[in-house]
C-alpha cells in the first residue's frame, strides 16, 4: 500500500515522525514533489478562497500526489500537553475534502498529546488496527516515529539546514540533493521566478554518512522544477540573484556579515517556492538564524514577561524565539515572515513587535500571499538590510521601526 | 475601581445587573458604532479579527467615562478570543491607557486563581453567598433576554411595519433592565408576547402566509452583536423572514463560563453529535457548533441557512469549508457572509435580498426543490 503525504504544512514539522511510524509498520509513505507553479495554481483553484496560503498550497500538493492508494492527512491537535495547533489544522481532514480527488481514500488519525501519551497511543492503535496492524506493531512504530522526530529536531537545533536534516527521512529531498551536487540543474520557470537561478548546495555538507536505504522504495520524481534551496553559507548564493549590488556587501568590506533572524512558521520559511526563496536570498547576505534552532529553555526565557502563555505551539515557539533574539545581541535584526489570513500570526506578530520595539531591535513583517511579487519583496528586504547594516556600523541611530 | 467590559449585543444588560448587584461601580461603554470601530481599528493589528477591533473601541470610549478596569472572559484556545485579554492589555498600555485587565478564567487551570480574581473584582464586602446569588440572577436574566430576542425574531416578519416590532423590542429590553426580582423578570416575555398579539390584532402583517425561516449560524460575536452584522436579523425580518440562531447568550454563558453546568436557553451540547458526520473534532471557537447547527436547521426544515463570520476567523473558515457538503446533502441553500470593518450596508442588503428572493422562489415551487443554487461558494 502506497500512502501519500503532501509536502505542505505538517510536512515541515512532523514528517519524520510519520515517516518513522509508517516505515516501522512496513507501509510505504511517499511525498509529493517540491512545490512548483502548477502545484500552486491547482491549489489556488481547489482550496477555499478565504483560507490561508499554506492550506492552499496543501490543496495543490494533494492534487500532485500520483500513484498512491490513499492520502494521509493526520489531525494534529497538539504536540505538547499545554498547547494546540491552529484551528484550521484541527479541522484539516474535513475542511480540505473538497480538494481531494474523487475516489482517493483519506486516512486520518487524531494526534493529541493533551490527552496524555496513553490515550494518544490508544488512538494510534485504533488507527493501526484499521490498517491491519497489531497493537505491538503500532507501539513499536510510535517509538520509532518519536525517535526519528527527535533526531530531526536535534539536527535542526545543531544548526544543520532543513534540507540537510530532512533528507535523511525524505527520499525526494535526498535525490534532489544528489542532483544538486552533480551540478546546477535548476530550471527556473522563465519570468516567474527571478532573473537568475541560485546554486543548490555545495558538496561537503552532505550527511550521506548517516543515510541508510530505509526509504529506498521512494520514487524518483523527474518533472520537477527545483527552485534554489537554502544554501549553507553566505558565499553560496549569487549576489545578483538576491538583487543586491556588489560593493556594499559585508564581505567585500571585510566586515562580519549581518546576523538576521527569520521568524515564522517553518511551512513558510522553508517553502522556497511560495516565499520566493527568501531564506536563500537572506543567506547570501547575512548569517540567518531560525526558530527551529532555538532551544526550549531559551524559548521559555524569551516568553518571560508575557502575563499569559500563548496556547498555540507554533506561535509560542515563534514568540519565544523572537523575544529571545530581540533581547540578546545574537542577531542584528528580525524578519517575521507571515502570510495573509494567518490567524495566529495576527496576534503573535503584534506581540513580538512590542517586544522588539522595547529592545530597539530592527523588526520587519513580510506578509506573503499568492500574489506576492519578487520586486516588492526584494525592495523591502534590501531596505531593511541596509537600515540594519547602517545601524550596526553606527553610522547613525536609525529608528528600528517605521 | 470602575469596571468596564466589551459589548456583545445585549449582554451588557446582564453584566451591568451582575456588577450592580454586587455594588461594584460599572461603566457601560456607549453602544458600539462607527466611531467605536474607527478607534479600535487604529490601535489593533491590521489582520486581527473584527471583534478585537470593536472591543478596543469600547474600552477607549469607556475610559472617557472614567473606567479603569476591564473584565473579559478568557480561554485556552485554540480560538484567538482566548488571548484577547492579554493582547488588548498590551495594546492599550502601549497606547497610553492605564487599564487593569481582569481575565475571568482559571489561570493555568487553577480555580483558586479564578476565585482570587473574582474576589478582587467583588471587593471584600461581598460574601461568597451573595456573589453566587448575584451570578444566578444574572444568568436567569440572560435566559429571559434570549426568550425576548427569540420572540422578536418571530414577530418581525409578521408585523406590517418594521418599526412596530422594534418599538416593542425596546420596551421589553427596558423592562428587562428594570426587573430586579425573579418574578418581574419572568413577566417580561409574557408581557412582550401579549404586546405582540395586541398590536398585530387581526391585521396579519404577512397576509396569512407563513414567513420564510432562515437559520443563522457562525461566530458568536457577529451573531449576537447587531453592529458587527449590520443588523442582519433586523434586515431579514424586514424582508419577511423569521430567523433563528445557533447560539444565544445564555447557552454560551452556560457552556463557556459555567463549563456546562447550566445549559441556557439554547443548549450547545447537541451540536457536536449532529456535526459528527461532517466534523469529528472541535476546532475552537464555535466551528463545530456552526456545522452541527446547520445540520439541525436543515433537519428542522428551515428554508435557508446564513453563516456569519468576521474576516479571517479560523474556526469559521473550517466550518465554511464543510457547509457546502451539508448544502448538497440536505439540499438547503447556505450563504456565507464575511464581515469586517469595510463591509458596507448596501452590499450586504443586496446579497440578503438576493438570498431571500432565491429562498422564496424555491418555497413557492417556482424553483424545483433539489436544485440548489450554489451560494456557499466552493
Amino acid at each position: 500500500m502506497r500512502i501519500g503525504f503532501p509536502r505542505a504544512v505538517h510536512y515541515y514539522d512532523y514528517f519524520p515522525f510519520w515517516a518513522g511510524f509508517f516505515r516501522s509498520l512496513n507501509l510505504e509513505l511517499v511525498t509529493s514533489p517540491l512545490t512548483n507553479r502548477s502545484i500552486m495554481e491547482s491549489g489556488l483553484k481547489k482550496a477555499s478562497d478565504e483560507t490561508c496560503l499554506p492550506i492552499k498550497i496543501l490543496a495543490g500538493h494533494i492534487q500532485a500526489l500520483k500513484g498512491v492508494d490513499a492520502l494521509f492527512l493526520p489531525r494534529m491537535v497538539s504536540t505538547e500537553e499545554q498547547t494546540y495547533l491552529c484551528p484550521k489544522l484541527l479541522g484539516l481532514p474535513e475542511s480540505i475534502l473538497a480538494a481531494v480527488p474523487q475516489g482517493l481514500p483519506v486516512l486520518t488519525v487524531n494526534f493529541n498529546r493533551r490527552l496524555g501519551n496513553r490515550r494518544l497511543l490508544a488512538e494510534l492503535e485504533r488507527f493501526g488496527a484499521s490498517l491491519g496492524k497489531k497493537r505491538a506493531e503500532v507501539r513499536q512504530a510510535f517509538g520509532q516515529g518519536g525517535e526519528w522526530q527527535e533526531r530531526f529536531e536535534r539536527s535542526r537545533l545543531q544548526g544543520l539546514s532543513f534540507t540537510q536534516s530532512m533528507a535523511e527521512f525524505d527520499p525526494v529531498l535526498r535525490s534532489s540533493r544528489r542532483k544538486a551536487e552533480a551540478g546546477p540543474q535548476n530550471q527556473f520557470p522563465a519570468r516567474v521566478r527571478g532573473p537568475k537561478p541560485s546554486a543548490g548546495e555545495v558538496p561537503g555538507d552532505r550527511v550521506d554518512g548517516e543515510l541508510t536505504d530505509r526509504e529506498g522504495s521512494g520514487r524518483e520524481v523527474d518533472d520537477r522544477e527545483v527552485i534554489g534551496r537554502e544554501g549553507s553559507g553566505p558565499d553560496v548564493m549569487s549576489r545578483e540573484a538576491a538583487g543586491r549590488t556588489p560593493g556594499c556587501s559585508p564581505e567585500e568590506k571585510k566586515e562580519p556579515p549581518l546576523k538576521i533572524a527569520l521568524i515564522g512558521h517553518s511551512y513558510l520559511t522553508q517553502e522556497t517556492y511560495a516565499n520566493l526563496n527568501l531564506l536563500g536570498r537572506l543567506q547570501s547576505q547575512a548569517r540567518v538564524r531560525l526558530v527551529e534552532e532555538v532551544e526550549t529553555s531559551r524559548i521559555a526565557q524569551g516568553l518571560q514577561g508575557q502575563r499569559k502563555d500563548l496556547f498555540w505551539s507554533h506561535a509560542r515557539k515563534i514568540l519565544g524565539a523572537g523575544s529571545f533574539f530581540s533581547r540578546g545581541d545574537e542577531v542584528d535584526g528580525i524578519i517575521y515572515l507571515s502570510c495573509f489570513g494567518c490567524g495566529t500570526d495576527s496576534i503573535t506578530q503584534d506581540l513580538l513587535a512590542r517586544v522588539a520595539r522595547k529592545e530597539h531591535k530592527p523588526y520587519m513583517v513580510l506578509t506573503l500571499d499568492e500574489h506576492s511579487g519578487e520586486a516588492g519583496l526584494v525592495t523591502r528586504l534590501e531596505a531593511f538590510l541596509d537600515m540594519t547594516e547602517r545601524r550596526v556600523r553606527r553610522e547613525s541611530d536609525i529608528s528600528a521601526h517605521g | 475601581m470602575k469596571v468596564t467590559f466589551p459589548h456583545m449585543g445585549n449582554a451588557w444588560i446582564v453584566i451591568q445587573a451582575l456588577f450592580e448587584a454586587l455594588d461594584v461601580e460599572v461603566v457601560v461603554p456607549p453602544p458600539s458604532g462607527k466611531g467605536t470601530l474607527n478607534l479600535g481599528t487604529k490601535l489593533a493589528p491590521e489582520s486581527a479579527c473584527l471583534p478585537l477591533k470593536i472591543n478596543l473601541g469600547n474600552y477607549i470610549e469607556a475610559a472617557a467615562k472614567g473606567a479603569d478596569t476591564i473584565v473579559i472572559t478568557g480561554g485556552s484556545g485554540p480560538c484567538r478570543f482566548g488571548f484577547y485579554g492579554e493582547s488588548e492589555r498590551q495594546i492599550l498600555a502601549d497606547a497610553g491607557y492605564d487599564f487593569e485587565v481582569v481575565i475571568l478564567e482559571p489561570p493555568g487551570g487553577s480555580l483558586w486563581g479564578l476565585a482570587r480574581r473574582i474576589r478582587y473584582l467583588a471587593g471584600s464586602r461581598n460574601s461568597w453567598a451573595r456573589i453566587v446569588r448575584a451570578v444566578r440572577f444574572a444568568y436567569e436574566k440572560s435566559v429571559v433576554l434570549d426568550q425576548v430576542e427569540d420572540l422578536i425574531h418571530q414577530a418581525r416578519p409578521r408585523f406590517s411595519d418594521a418599526a412596530g416590532a422594534e418599538k416593542l423590542y425596546a420596551i421589553a429590553r427596558q423592562h428587562l433592565i428594570e426587573s430586579a426580582s425573579y418574578e418581574s423578570l419572568h413577566r417580561v416575555p409574557v408581557r412582550l408576547a401579549q404586546n405582540i398579539r395586541d398590536s398585530q390584532g387581526d391585521a396579519n402583517g404577512s397576509g396569512g402566509k407563513e414567513p420564510l425561516r432562515i437559520g443563522i449560524v457562525g461566530e458568536i460575536y457577529t451573531i449576537l452583536e447587531p453592529f458587527a452584522s449590520l443588523d442582519v436579523e433586523q434586515q431579514l425580518g424586514a424582508l419577511g423572514a423569521e430567523v433563528d440562531r445557533s447560539i444565544y447568550l445564555s447557552g454560551w454563558v452556560g457552556q463557556h463560563i459555567f463549563r456546562g453546568l447550566a445549559q441556557g436557553y439554547r443548549p450547545l451540547r447537541v451540536y457536536s453529535r449532529l456535526a459528527k458526520p461532517y466534523l469529528e473534532h472541535m476546532v475552537g471557537g464555535h466551528g463545530l457548533e456552526t456545522v452541527g447547527a446547520a445540520v439541525s436547521f436543515a433537519r428542522r426544515g428551515f428554508d435557508g441557512i446564513l453563516q456569519l463570520l468576521p474576516l479571517g476567523c479560523m474556526p469559521e473558515i473550517v466550518a465554511a469549508g464543510i457547509l457546502p457538503r451539508i448544502q448538497a446533502d440536505f439540499s438547503i441553500p447556505i450563504m456565507t457572509l464575511t464581515l469586517d470593518e469595510h463591509t458596507g450596508r448596501a452590499g450586504l442588503q443586496t446579497r440578503l435580498e438576493a438570498f431571500v428572493d432565491l429562498l422564496e422562489r424555491r418555497k413557492s415551487g417556482r424553483l424545483k426543490r433539489g436544485s440548489v443554487l450554489s451560494v456557499a461558494g466552493k
